[in-house]
């Protein structure tokens, strides 16, 4: 299955070119394109191990909505991400050594999980599985999610509206 | 039944493909020998009804757009897991019914709060 | 789509769903030129003017004239423009909006793919345009192209959410939100949900109106105000990709709205000598003539009013209707 192949190969590209992109670009709004392109890459992903909720949940959540909340925020804040970034030597190693020290972790711990060889067949309409699994087996994560949901709102609301009376 | 999935996604491949080659084949391609070139340093200058552009057009925007795209992905994640429940309702039944009853509920708890606190007000 | 899409892959196979989705292409293209040319005349009828009458017989040349037009005119990319985001920015906004069509069903044996998620799949890849919309208004660098963007974005993002849940009570109907299904649906039940989801059918309807951008709901356009909104900057084809975008989504728009609430190609009234794919066209041109009335009928509303109706009148409504839905489903009602 080589179009299998190259599909993986494409969407993997996307995926790291986009996180590298933003890390590197200086214009914040360049960054939040490039993140989204990151998001795009990984739903591609999700696509080929036939997740298509999770993929289309990740464009639409992701792709779409998280990133113009991201390129709104930075149009509240005045212009001043242009500036040079100081150049901090210890800070870049230290960074480094973290990022590899992760990367180790992690591919240890996909090499030690002794991953379910049978091809599990998904079904043809694995959304209802889904919702089924979600709503009988994890009601208590989905109340919190909920609640996480508000939190999250008041808290937005507070801040902005103190943020307002300043002005 | 697989073939089913991995053609429809070729499919929408093709579309998405179709969908990038048209404006750069129109705008870089056919346009690009039909339409002059004549730039001049008037012409390039930013469109303010006839004025000299004044100041800068990067100005902070009111939070209240900020707002907006907050509410925004909070509903859209609520909506994300109306989908799966409305599907599966069918085997879920009743109980089902009574858990998103409690999660709409927190979420309109929290559009209450933001009409009350005035924050769906555009002024 | 004919059975192809149930074989193995093959390049024979590519190469006829490739050509199907060119044809697809051209076909849209051409319902947008004559869209444009409808729109003109019917609001030149309402008016009581004519419309376009001169460029070829009856007019019907104008819009063929207007496209070469555009095509002519020089591109202009202003000095202080963010060349890389000016330049894709038309892109990513024109690229969803046909992807959105691929899972219409348009006919039992014409559909272009069939995907477990249509639904979600429409909601997902529309609302990437609100991307590119952002970004043109953002990298043209003007003050009437900031607020025109960031104005069609709030507006945008805000009626997103009314749209995707007025069709959570379809999905609860049918459990499923694969689109060949949801008409199949209608067409064993002999009722279109147009009916028994009413509520839902309006707001979408509104919320609908106001993603494509139109009167009443155009205010990010708001010539008089904005000058012209986000695109004030382009020319030529780039800003053609912009109009365009507004127009092909108006395809897809309405031959989703047939699919969900009108029965998509079932013949009403066991009318059954006339085609499928004719009841469909006649479904979807009556929803269009409906979008091009209500531009010739309502006033602009105010971006306050704007805003307010989507999250105090849309959002409950729609979050009532999949309660109410629900409810009835569970008393057996459904």
């Amino acid at each position: 299955m080589t179009g299998q192949y190259l599909a993986f190969f494409i969407f993997a590209l996307m995926a790291i070119t986009g996180g590298v992109f933003m890390i590197n670009l200086s214009r914040v709004i360049h960054m939040v394109l490039s993140i989204g392109l990151s998001f795009f890459g990984v739903a591609g992903l999700f696509i080929m191990l036939q997740a298509e909720f999770l993929a289309f949940v990740q464009v639409l959540i992701y792709a779409g909505a998280i990133t113009i909340m991201m390129a709104m925020g930075t149009m509240m804040t005045q212009g001043g991400d242009e500036g040079e970034k100081p150049k901090r030597r210890l800070h870049n190693v230290l960074s480094f050594l973290s990022a590899v020290l992760v990367g180790a972790f992690l591919l240890y711990g996909i090499y030690t999980t002794s991953w379910p060889t049978e091809p599990t067949d998904l079904g043809a309409n694995n959304i209802k599985e889904i919702g089924v699994t979600l709503f009988s087996n994890f009601v208590i994560p989905f109340e919190l999610a909920s609640i996480l949901l508000l939190v999250a709102l008041v808290g937005a609301i507070v801040l902005a509206k103190r943020d307002g009376e300043k002005d | 039944m697989d073939y089913i999935y991995s053609n429809s996604y070729t499919v929408i491949t093709i579309f998405l493909l179709l969908g990038i080659i048209l404006p750069l084949a129109t705008v870089w391609g056919v346009g690009l020998i039909l339409r002059p070139k004549n730039p001049a340093p008037e012409k390039l200058t930013t469109y303010e009804s006839g004025l000299e552009p004044t100041g800068d057009a990067m100005v902070q925007f009111n939070v209240r757009y900020y707002i907006f795209a907050l509410l925004f992905v909070v509903f859209d994640v609520e909506t994300v897991f109306l989908y799966p429940w409305a599907v599966a309702f069918d085997e879920l039944g009743l109980f089902s019914l009574i858990e998103m009853s409690i999660f709409i509920f927190m979420l309109v708890v929290g559009l209450v709060y933001a009409w009350k606190k005035k924050v769906l007000r555009w002024e | 789509m004919f059975g192809i899409l149930d074989q193995q892959f093959s390049w024979l196979n590519f190469t006829i769903l490739a050509l199907a989705a060119v044809a697809l292409l051209l076909v849209v293209l051409l319902f947008v030129m004559y869209a444009i040319y409808f729109e003109r005349k019917v609001i030149g009828w309402m008016q009581l003017r004519k419309g376009p009458n001169r460029t070829g017989p009856w007019g019907l040349f104008q819009t063929v004239a207007d496209v070469l037009k555009l095509l002519i005119k020089e591109d202009v990319v202003p000095k202080k423009v963010d060349r890389f985001l000016f330049l894709i920015a038309p892109i990513i906004s024109f690229t969803p909006s046909f992807m959105v069509i691929a899972a219409i069903p348009f006919t039992e044996n014409l559909y272009f793919t069939d995907i477990n998620v249509g639904l979600l799949y429409y909601g997902a890849i529309s609302s990437l345009s609100i991307t590119g919309i952002l970004l043109g208004g953002w990298a043209s660098n003007n003050k009437y192209s900031i607020m025109g963007g960031m104005r069609s974005v709030a507006q945008m993002i805000s009626y997103e959410v009314p749209l995707i849940m007025s069709f959570l009570g379809i999905v609860l109907m049918t459990g499923s939100l694969n689109l060949r299904d949801i008409v199949h649906a209608q067409i064993d039940s002999g009722i279109w949900f147009i009916f028994p989801q009413f509520i839902g059918f309006v707001v979408f309807l509104i919320a609908g109106n106001a993603e494509l951008n139109r009167t009443p709901f155009d205010l990010p356009e708001a010539e008089n105000e904005l000058v012209a909104g986000y695109f004030v900057e382009y020319s030529g084809f780039r800003f053609a990709f912009f109009m365009l975008t507004e127009y092909v989504y108006t395809f897809a728009l309405s031959s989703l709205m047939v699919t969900l609430f009108l029965g998509g190609w079932d013949a009403p009234f066991g009318l059954t000598f006339i085609p499928p794919i004719v009841w469909f066209a006649l479904k979807f041109l009556l929803l269009v003539f409906y979008l091009f009335w209500a531009r010739a009928t309502f006033p602009r509303v105010k971006i306050q009013q704007l805003m307010e109706f989507a999250w105090k009148g849309l959002i409950p409504v729609a979050l009532f209707n999949v309660m109410l839905t629900a409810v009835l489903k569970t008393l057996g009602i459904f």
